[in-house]
């Protein structure tokens, strides 16, 4: 019997957070203003209001209260909302890592993939961000038009995992 | 003679071949099953259709291939030897009429020397009529097995996997490879095609205990290892990467967990091939009867399955291994006759055997179903023996395909045991056990009879076939293969490459290694196409996108169209209309009253920072820098080389913050383009472009009466044409465009897209009460060829400039966006380019696609991108591209499609066939 549950988070708000220029001031405003560092590539920010997930070199994606951000980043960035076009869905159970791997490129059976790290990757042909939320809790970020299908996917490929 | 026995309990699954009810013992395979049950005749050969028994015990099996399942579970061209018995198997032989036994096809072999190698080279040849006329004979004769009809009913998986080490074979040395890659805390996964561990020890008990690969693949599982059997590793490719094919039900099996099989990529640091070795059978005449079959083989059956597969038994060797052979027959009750032994005495002299030295089997003579006599020549005179079995074995080839595949440098020559083993390799792979050494041979000499001593035995190619084309002047061994077609069967050549290379040596006169090498292709074994092209669901890896309205719009019962990526509502139908009526209905909604449609999939970027207007002015062919905030304009965008690859519109939201929207079909390849000049091309810009494309929902209302709708839902003033303004639908914050893509006074109405049904709902009980409707897709483009709006794909394809598109009054006079310079080169301003033009029937209804040419016959000299009824009034119109279109203005030309055997007079006119001053659009 296959440990996983399938859920399709309710909206929220998502923005990109961009740094054009000076990034160094920016990470040491970011510091002064929150007390924790901008996460590296992999590797995602959890606050009490707010998660940070490093996205590209220069784009982190902004999960919950982003007020306070603009601010941040000044003239050397800026804030973007994308909220609308992703489906946040939760894999929770022992085998999410199993079931990411179907129709998948990317090694989260690794243990090296753990609680904090995030990554971009590809699963059926649908770009999906990933964040290990913990041992057993996997986020994924699924464009809200391939939602349906990558639920429906996921939904029939946990039935018969090896 | 008894031909094959079983003793023993009695089978308890049941099976058919050929309509015949039978039964096997669990962990049979069909092979084994068929023995049992002394059915020697199991196929047919796929050139003169000779009657063929079972020769191997594994993959290798060149003969016994036959249709396993029924209907979309059919799986054709199975070897009988890699699949195992389940309860129900329908398994039944091929490429025979009207049945096994009696085969009508089999006159071809009477017909032998009238079809050689080459037979087709030198008859099918002559006019293209005389070709008509071969195709249908060479059709009815080709192929073994037929393709199933019925659509496959089974589900696949495909999934990845990453390793330390990867471990083809579980034999003895790929247990043990495995088991210390595990001990030294290595991720392994250790593959095996059997359904059992170690098969090689059920057949050579003596060798290890079998009992040990048990105890050392449980301390693989417990270490961590991943154990796949009924695993193929089929295909090695580029930086290790291997794909496994794994049958978790069997063919024709419905399967037991919902998946028949599953593909795995395995992306390992290192791999270790354990992949054994196959014996290679003996050339001599009429060596392919049933009841000859090689030695490991019938040990197989003998020890691992309980079946002997003759009472009366000839051995014939080069090597020690048959003598195993030989004791494992006698120890099941068999009577071993003589060892025909091609090495000189004292080979086999201790064996206990009757042992002829120097020898070798000169023919065989029997039945369709089994064997009855083998001749040799011993000591200069012919002697017949009555037999029933004749176990052979011409040595042992290492199993190098996947060395071979992962880009082998070279193979290695091994003169004692006259085969090729692994060489240098260019990946981080090593061979280990047989694979990397099998045992010395003795000489095989040549048959008296090459003409009926079979090589490749699927594809009936004999050594006589190689001598001919050696004879006709074929020296490469590639050109040996394609002409006698050795090696090119489903078996690919397994048991017959060597042999060949053998021949084709001696000839040339030079060892075998210089005789060369064909190329070891992937797959291994045979795949099924099921298992590349299936996955969890039928529509995986091609998903539609879905609108985020897409439950809104589905209670409406549009009709869908597929368009891209996207499902989107071609049109609403009431009652019984048809598209075309429901379509017009919509189209003329909007043109008199008002419609609304969704444009979500609209390509939507939010570019924002101090440079956000050098990146537009830059991607944009048109002026953006004068843009006023609220305002938006027009645009399209060039590539590098001056020719227009996408349009759309670009908004000032805010004083560095853009809205850039282009086409839907373009969208990725705008997004890719948007990346490159972000990251490459302007590194140093201070901007930011964020794809929006799905962040925002669109809802485009249009129509006489759509600034009144607007302006009761936001209400406020509405924005004027090409203005943009922020407000609020039932609550909810949205961004209004103003507009068209209809023609008529039009918004877009952009909302956030997890909270767009309510505004969406608001829009269309506006929309109703003031006497319009929704409109889809058909309806839109009705409006927008009308309107002579391009759209990309269509008029836009790649291949036209500003110029013939006649946007060049709208380009930035100043130079220095993308394409500029390409522009300037001479032939995108030379005659005879194709030109945008609009066509309008004079008789018919123009195809759209459809070719334009001055008389019937006539070279095309453009083409119709997109054809439509008109709105309002009665009439078919299109635009299209046409040679010098702009001169051609008046001309009558005829838009034919021949494929659809539709055609239509047209007349060629102005791209513009509604409202060309562009007053409906203004207040």
């Amino acid at each position: 019997m296959t440990d996983i549950t399938i859920t399709a988070l309710p909206a929220a708000p998502l923005h990109v957070f961009e740094i054009w220029s000076n990034p160094a001031a920016v990470a040491n405003r970011f510091e002064t203003a929150l007390g924790r560092s901008l996460p590296v590539l992999g590797r995602a920010l959890q606050l009490p209001a707010m998660r940070l997930i490093r996205y590209e070199p220069a784009v982190w994606l902004v999960e919950g209260e982003a007020t306070g951000l603009a601010e941040i980043l000044g003239s050397d960035g800026s804030l973007t909302a994308i909220g609308g076009g992703l489906v946040r869905v939760r894999l929770r159970g022992a085998d999410w890592r199993s079931l990411l791997m179907e129709g998948g490129v990317f090694d989260a059976e690794s243990k090296t993939f753990a609680p904090g790290c995030s990554a971009a990757t590809v699963i059926d042909h649908i770009n999906v961000r990933l964040f290990v939320e913990s041992e057993d809790v996997c986020l994924a970020y699924v464009p809200l038009s391939y939602a349906h299908d990558m639920i429906h996917f996921w939904t029939v490929a946990a039935k018969a995992l090896p | 003679m008894n031909g094959p026995q079983r003793g023993g309990v009695a089978g308890t699954i049941r099976f058919s071949f050929d309509g015949k009810p039978l039964l096997a013992r669990p962990g049979d395979t069909l092979a084994a099953a068929l023995l049992a049950n002394r059915i020697g005749l199991v196929a047919r050969s796929f050139k003169y259709h000779r009657p063929r028994g079972i020769m191997a015990a594994g993959v290798e099996e060149p003969n016994a291939l036959v249709t396993v399942g029924t209907s979309g579970r059919s799986e054709p061209n199975t070897r009988a030897t890699d699949v195992f018995v389940y309860d129900g198997m329908v398994a039944r032989s091929q490429n025979r009429w009207p049945n096994l036994s009696f085969d009508v096809g089999s006159v071809l072999g009477l017909a032998a020397k009238a079809l050689p190698a080459g037979f087709y080279y030198k008859t099918f040849f002559g006019s293209a009529k005389r070709w008509m006329f071969y195709e249908w004979f060479i059709r009815r004769a080709a192929g073994l097995g037929d393709a199933p009809t019925a659509a496959d009913p089974d589900r696949f998986s495909q999934r990845a996997v990453f390793c330390d080490v990867l471990v083809v074979g579980a034999g003895p040395a790929g247990l043990a490879a495995a088991l210390a890659a595990a001990e030294a805390g290595e991720r392994v996964i250790l593959v095996e095609q059997d359904s059992v561990l170690a098969p090689s020890l059920v057949r050579d008990p003596q060798d290890l205990d079998p009992a040990w690969a048990e105890a050392t693949a449980a301390r693989i599982g417990e270490l961590g290892g991943r154990i796949l059997l009924r695993t193929t590793a089929a295909g090695y490719w580029d930086d290790n990467l291997i794909t496994l094919s794994q049958r978790l039900a069997e063919p024709g099996e419905p399967p037991a967990g919902g998946i028949a099989q599953r593909l795995w990529h395995v992306r390992a640091k290192r791999v270790v091939l354990a992949t054994g070795a196959l014996e290679r059978p003996l050339a001599f005449a009429h060596n392919d009867r049933p009841g000859v079959m090689l030695s490991q083989a019938v040990r197989t059956y003998v020890r691992r399955f309980g079946v002997v597969p003759g009472q009366r038994v000839i051995i014939a060797t080069n090597n020690d291994d048959a003598y195993l052979t030989a004791a494992a027959l006698r120890d099941a009750g068999a009577e071993v006759v003589a060892v025909l032994e091609t090495r000189p005495a004292p080979a086999g002299a201790s064996s206990g055997f009757t042992v002829h030295n120097d020898t070798m089997p000169l023919t065989t003579n029997g039945a369709r179903h089994h064997l009855r006599e083998v001749s040799a020549r011993v000591d200069g005179k012919i002697v017949r023996w009555q037999a029933d079995l004749l176990a052979m074995s011409g040595g042992f080839t290492p199993v190098v395909h996947l060395h071979m595949q992962a880009g082998g440098a070279a193979l290695d020559w091994d003169d004692a045991s006259q085969s090729f083993l692994p060489g240098a390799a260019r990946q981080n792979v090593v061979s280990v056990g047989a694979a990397a050494s099998v045992a010395p041979v003795g000489p095989t000499p040549p048959p008296e009879n090459p003409a009926k001593a079979f090589i490749d035995f699927q594809n009936d190619v004999s050594l006589g076939d190689v001598d001919l084309a050696w004879a006709e002047g074929y020296r490469s061994v590639e050109h040996l293969k394609r002409y006698t077609t050795l090696g090119m069967a489903t078996d690919q050549g397994k048991t017959s490459n060597m042999a060949a290379l053998g021949r084709l040596a001696e000839k040339q006169g030079v060892a075998i290694p210089e005789a060369g090498l064909t190329t070891f292709r992937p797959p291994y074994t045979p795949v099924t196409m099921g298992l590349l092209a299936g996955r969890i669901e039928r529509d995986a890896g091609a998903h539609l996108r879905r609108l985020a309205l897409f439950d809104v719009h589905q209670a409406r019962q549009p009709i869908w169209q597929p368009l891209g990526y996207w499902q989107r509502p071609r049109a609403y139908p009431q009652g019984a209309e048809t598209l075309a009526e429901a379509a017009l209905r919509e189209g003329r909604s909007v043109r008199t009253a008002v419609g609304m449609t969704d444009v979500s999939t609209l390509a939507k970027f939010e570019v924002s920072g101090p440079d956000a207007v050098q990146l537009l002015e830059l991607v944009c062919a048109t002026t953006v820098g004068k843009l006023a905030v609220g305002r938006g304009r027009y645009t399209f965008m060039l590539r590098e080389d001056g020719l227009v690859f996408d349009d759309g519109t670009v908004w000032r939201l805010a004083e560095d913050r853009y809205l850039l929207t282009s086409s839907t079909g373009g969208a990725d390849r705008m997004a890719v383009h948007l990346s490159y000049v972000r990251q490459f091309l302007c590194p140093q810009f201070r901007v930011s472009v964020v794809n929006v494309q799905e962040h925002y929902a669109g809802i485009a209302v249009a129509g006489p009466t759509a600034k009144a709708v607007l302006a009761g839902l936001i209400g406020e003033e509405v924005p004027r044409h090409m203005s943009a303004v922020r407000a609020s639908i039932a609550g909810i914050p949205v961004l209004v465009l103003a507009a068209s893509y209809s023609g008529e006074r039009a918004f877009e109405v952009y909302a956030e897209a997890s909270l767009a049904e309510p505004v969406w709902n608001a829009c269309e009980a506006e929309v109703t009460a003031q006497g319009g409707c929704l409109y889809g897709m058909e309806a839109m483009e009705f409006l927008r060829i009308e309107k002579g709006h391009l759209v990309v794909g269509g008029e836009i394809d790649g291949r036209l400039t500003p110029h013939d598109l006649a946007l060049d009054k709208m380009l930035n006079k100043a130079g220095g966006y993308i394409g500029a310079a390409g522009l300037t080169r001479p032939a995108l301003t030379a005659p005879g380019r194709r030109q945008l033009v609009g066509l309008e029937a004079i008789a018919g209804t123009i195809p759209e696609g459809a070719m334009l040419v001055t008389a019937p016959g006539q070279p095309a000299d453009g083409h119709v991108t997109a054809a439509a009824l008109r709105v309002l009034e009665s009439g078919s119109i299109a635009l299209g591209q046409l040679v010098d279109g702009f001169a051609r203005h008046g001309e009558e030309l005829i838009a034919t499609s021949p494929t659809r055997s539709q055609s239509a007079a047209v007349r060629v006119v102005a791209p513009h066939f509604y409202d060309t001053a562009g007053e409906r659009y203004r207040d």
